[in-house]
């Protein structure tokens, strides 16, 4: 999930909580005020009235002990005063039911109070219906929520509205700097327009970081393609000096065997260099993919190059192959090499009498070239590591390599965006499958 | 054949020199684009072999400036630096042929005997070894009436490369080189020489003993031919 809907949904579902819970604390919270407010009105109209018997006198109400009752035409208030027995008290606010005379019951807020004049006890008791109280708090609880679901919305517009701007930035810098970038090769830098400083943090360290390992990639590749060249003239030199003395007449044969070596160690010499001269190559795309061939007839050629290798360890070669597979934009020295290598491969890590079969599909718009081999197979573990340089991992075998052959693959394939995929059994064999894309083959 | 081999790598050309010498060229060598310059404006040549990394002059420029003396000199480009821009350029600017470095001077020769061949249009280059007819131009071998077609192209490369340097012995490594060039190998395993003359003699031996087509001990391969 993004960023920037991540936030949205949390702003969002985070006010609705709260907008939830306040809702549903408005009828306490109304009863509350209510109830505090109808007190302190309770209160002055006690206190009121105290004032005028202090002022007026007892009989203002009550005369000859005849109680004092009075209330509103429709009972939502009473007031009445009554004489009662001297030692009884009271003085509280709470819920009460009382009856009327014409049967009504109704449920108010009642204040009792009991106070002395003269020597006698009276109870004043003030009541404030509560229904009217009651009545208030669920269309109030209604118009709260409505109002408040609107300002949601309106906040949520709001803060997707911002968030969308803020992060402006950082989408930028995912979607120029980070998505789509063929690594190593990046396009020049393009400063992202942030005033967030954190983006701009961000955006110059991305950079940085991009910048110091392209140039770090930059310096192997012409390490390696310097150090390549500048070995070719001396080795030239050297397999010059040794073909040249093999043919000198006063050198006996068992000199010559010396000799022999030396040119096998140069060779072998020679052979790191080069291949490593053409990987470099392949990597600084000096290339031309321009050459059109097709597919049968890149592995004939092949096939007549390596059938002495196949003969020589009797192993049977099947091919499948869509005669009409024409590859294009391509590059057909380096092609001939990936298949050379892998079959190469499939021959030298084959069992004595084996099987090699190489079948040709299309699959959906891809076409799949896939290499089965019946050979010694590869671990697991070690299939993610055998395209790296130098590492030689099937070292049972008595074998003069140098692990070089699979990083060349491995090069051109990615020269020409071909996907390989490894799958391998020990002591069954191993698979190479070449997912060649729609703009490489084309069927005649 | 006069050649001027231009190379200043002063070991390499010294090597140059000897080994063409051995095969009777006439030689003369420079080390320096200028002295190659007048020495290309003055004198004529059959082949020029030009190291492209001089010190002091772009070995192209000494190319073109062969062709404009529209001398008969072919021109054979020795370089390190293998791009395909400077393949490209080279055989625009009309040399023969290119050999990126390092290379073998058993093939630097092959070559050069091709260009012969095709400069000078060698028509008749019939090699007769105690019976075996070997026909260079047109890559085939008889024996008395019979064609031998099973013979295939690699196998008629080998028996090619050895009468070129006959009476040589080339190693198997040498061998594999020429018949395996382009393959950018990862292996040095040249034992499939051994199985390509294994079969060689075995199609040979159906018409006689190709006895001429030697085996030296520990070394390699020879053909032998009496001149």
């Amino acid at each position: 999930m993004k960023l920037r809907t991540k936030l949205t949904l949390f702003n969002a579902i985070s006010k609705l909580v709260i907008v939830v819970l306040f809702v549903l604390l408005v009828p306490v919270l109304i009863k509350n005020i209510t109830s505090n407010y109808v007190d302190s009105k309770l209160i002055k109209q006690k206190n009121k009235l105290l004032q005028i018997v202090k002022s007026k006198g007892i009989e203002t109400y009550i005369e000859n002990g005849e109680g004092y009752g009075s209330y509103l035409p429709l009972k939502d208030e009473y007031i009445s005063l009554d004489e009662v027995d001297p030692n009884f008290f009271l003085d509280t606010i709470k819920r009460g039911k009382r009856l009327f005379s014409e049967g009504d019951t109704l449920e108010y807020r009642i204040l009792s109070h009991t106070f002395k004049v003269k020597n006698k006890n009276y109870l004043l008791e003030i009541g404030k219906s509560v229904d009217t109280l009651d009545e208030t708090s669920i269309p109030l609880q209604n118009i709260a929520f409505q109002v408040l679901l609107g300002m949601i919305l309106l906040t949520i517009l709001a803060d997707q509205f911002y968030s969308n701007y803020v992060l402006k930035p950082l989408r930028l810098i995912i979607k120029t700097k980070l998505v789509g970038q063929k690594f190593p090769n990046f396009q020049s830098y393009r400063k992202v327009r942030t005033t967030t400083s954190d983006f701009e943090h961000l955006d110059l360290s991305i950079h940085t970081m991009i910048e110091t390992i392209a140039d770090k990639f930059h310096k192997e590749r012409e390490f390696i393609s310097n150090a390549s060249h500048e070995l070719m003239t001396p080795i030239s030199i050297l397999q010059s000096k040794i073909e040249n003395m093999f043919e000198e007449e006063d050198i006996n044969d068992d000199l010559k065997v010396r000799l022999l070596e030396m040119q096998k160690i140069l060779n072998r010499l020679k052979s790191i260099t080069k291949t490593l001269l053409l990987i470099s190559q392949i990597e600084n795309e000096q290339f031309l993919k321009e050459d059109k061939v097709s597919v049968s007839e890149l592995l004939q050629d092949v096939y007549d190059e390596i059938s002495i290798r196949l003969q020589d360890k009797n192993i049977d070669y099947e091919m499948s192959m869509p005669e009409s597979w024409q590859m294009i934009n391509i590059n057909k020295f380096l092609l001939f090499n990936l298949f050379f290598n892998l079959i190469n491969n499939a021959i030298k890590y084959n069992k004595e009498g084996g099987s090699i079969k190489i079948v040709g599909v299309a699959v959906h718009d891809k076409f799949l070239i896939s290499i089965t081999d019946t050979g010694i197979g590869i671990d697991a573990d070690a299939i993610p590591l055998i395209f790296n340089r130098f590492k030689k991992f099937r070292q049972s075998l008595q074998q003069d390599s140098f692990g070089l052959g699979l990083p060349i693959v491995k090069s051109i394939a990615a020269f020409h965006d071909i996907e390989i995929d490894v799958s391998s059994e020990k002591d069954i064999g191993s698979t190479f499958k070449l997912i060649f894309p729609a703009t490489l083959i084309i069927v005649n | 054949m006069n050649v001027l081999i231009i190379e200043d790598e002063k070991a390499l050309a010294q090597e140059l020199e000897i080994f063409l010498t051995n095969y009777n060229y006439i030689c003369e060598v420079c080390f320096d684009g200028a002295s190659a310059s007048e020495k290309i404006a003055t004198n004529l040549y059959d082949f020029i072999l030009i190291d492209l990394g001089l010190p002091d002059y772009d070995g192209l420029d000494l190319l073109k400036e062969a062709k404009r003396n529209e001398s008969e000199a072919a021109c054979i480009i020795l370089t390190a630096r293998a791009e395909i821009t400077d393949r490209i350029k080279g055989l625009d600017l009309g040399a023969d042929d290119y050999l990126p470095k390092p290379f073998s001077l058993l093939e630097l020769q092959s070559r050069m005997q091709a260009i012969i061949r095709r400069k000078f249009g060698v028509k008749n280059n019939i090699i007769d070894l105690s019976g075996f007819l070997i026909d260079l131009s047109n890559r085939t071998i008889s024996y008395g009436h019979s064609v031998i077609n099973t013979i295939t192209k690699k196998e008629f490369d080998l028996i090619a490369y050895l009468i070129l340097h006959k009476n040589r012995t080339l190693t198997r490594m040498q061998l594999s080189e020429h018949i395996w060039g382009s393959v950018v190998n990862n292996d040095y395993d040249s034992n499939y020489i051994d199985a390509h003359i294994k079969n060689i003699r075995k199609k040979l031996n159906a018409f006689a003993s190709p006895d001429w087509l030697e085996t030296v001990r520990g070394l390699g391969y020879k053909i032998k031919i009496n001149a």
